[in-house]
């Protein structure tokens, strides 16, 4: 496809407009694929600020990007106006640590991860690890950007951090090991059979608020961030007071506010506005409050006369 | 299985004659072996003396160059590449 002198001005132009620029599907919020996702973890767990480009949005700019720099996939990534690659290649950068050079931040000096493991779940791995191990393939940790740990066995790059407790060996990508001091693993019984338990004490945590306490909360009238993460079209039928809606815009502004702001999140249930909560969390925000049952819950129990829908 | 019915009117064959030729119409002197890895998904690999001193990425943009028109569109021929394998001699 070749590539219109116009729409090729308007991505130089997007691409200057800021250091750091990422085409991607979704927005950093809300990615709408695995690929940008992975990507978006990346590099939020590198740089506080940086452009996306939802390409969803955009047809011109969707098929345009691939002309422009001769890369058939989405995300793609720019530093300073130079094309650095896919997915695949930003995870290998961000391993190598190359990419966090790449971006002028100091990479990180992970130290040695503590990981307690019991007995019941070191007998566990091992037989997992008999069974499906082999050469080159070995037992790892991942903790991603949400803190949320998942054991799997797989090839083994030799750039992991290698964790030894109780007699079992854990390999961690650096990210994972920031993020993974101090695990504690055991077997639990679970409705399916033993699972693993799996408690990381770093995980930010995100305060369930009722609606009750919202109540008292605005009528204390301390100030903070109340963000409903619903659509414009859901407003219309129904709001609370002194709500700001959720754009992108408004995303940046809050991710550059003091991470002690206190923020609460509401939707129209408590799901979605658990994942913009989680969100924050995970950028290292400190104070941050889902409102649970969402405004549903507000209409039944506080105020009958914001319709419910 | 969209995808199938989408790319019904081209056979594997075709499209990969396609992309090697458009690989070594680009490339001179390239070795291309293209393979069908699925309806729609294709692996590269091109030895060529044109990668020296070009990173991965570097590389990989000078095949993709050369096989963007396959690749755009609704209909396009070619959804994804697998695997590319991009080797200096």
């Amino acid at each position: 496809m070749s590539l219109d002198e116009g729409l090729r001005t308007r991505l130089d132009d997007l691409i200057a407009s800021h250091d750091v620029t990422l085409f991607m599907k979704g927005n950093r919020q809300q990615p709408q694929c695995g690929f940008s996702n992975t990507v978006v973890s990346i590099l939020d767990t590198l740089i506080p600020d940086y452009q996306t480009v939802d390409v969803l949005s955009d047809q011109d700019v969707r098929e345009g990007i691939k002309a422009y720099s001769s890369w058939p996939t989405i995300p793609q990534l720019y530093v300073r106006g130079e094309f650095i690659g896919g997915c695949d290649i930003i995870q290998e950068l961000f391993q190598s640590g190359e990419l966090a050079e790449t971006l002028g931040v100091e990479i990180l000096d992970v130290a040695d991860p503590i990981i307690a493991i019991s007995d019941a779940a070191a007998s566990q791995l091992r037989t997992a690890v008999e069974q499906q191990g082999g050469p080159g393939r070995d037992l790892h940790l991942a903790v991603d950007a949400r803190f949320q740990a998942n054991l799997f066995i797989g090839p083994v790059d030799g750039s992991e951090i290698v964790v030894e407790s109780n007699g079992i060996t854990l390999r961690m990508d650096r990210a994972s090991a920031a993020r993974g001091n101090g695990i504690e693993m055991d077997v639990v019984d679970t409705p399916q059979g033993p699972g693993f338990k799996i408690q990381n004490p770093n995980a930010p945590q995100v305060v369930q608020l009722s609606v009750e306490e919202l109540k008292t909360l605005i009528d204390s009238g301390e100030s903070f961030e109340f963000m409903d993460v619903r659509t414009e079209e859901e407003r219309a039928t129904a709001k609370l007071p002194n709500t700001t809606i959720m754009t992108d815009a408004q995303a940046e502004r809050l991710s550059a506010l003091p991470k002690d702001t206190k923020l609460v999140f509401h939707c129209h249930h408590g799901g979605r506005s658990q994942q913009a909560a989680d969100h924050f969390a995970a950028q290292g925000f400190t104070n941050v409050h889902n409102v649970e049952g969402g405004i549903d819950a507000w209409s039944q129990r506080i105020d009958p006369n914001v319709p419910r829908y | 299985m969209a995808l199938q019915i989408l790319n019904a009117g081209q056979e594997p064959e075709d499209v990969v004659a396609k992309l090697r030729g458009n690989i070594e119409a680009a490339i001179e002197g390239a070795d291309v072996t293209v393979t069908a890895a699925g309806p729609g998904h294709f692996e590269i690999r091109v030895v060529s003396s044109a990668f020296e001193n070009l990173n991965r990425v570097k590389q990989q943009q000078l095949v993709y160059a050369a096989i963007t028109d396959l690749m755009s569109g609704q209909n396009a021929p070619v959804h994804a590449i697998d695997r590319m394998e991009c080797i200096t001699p």
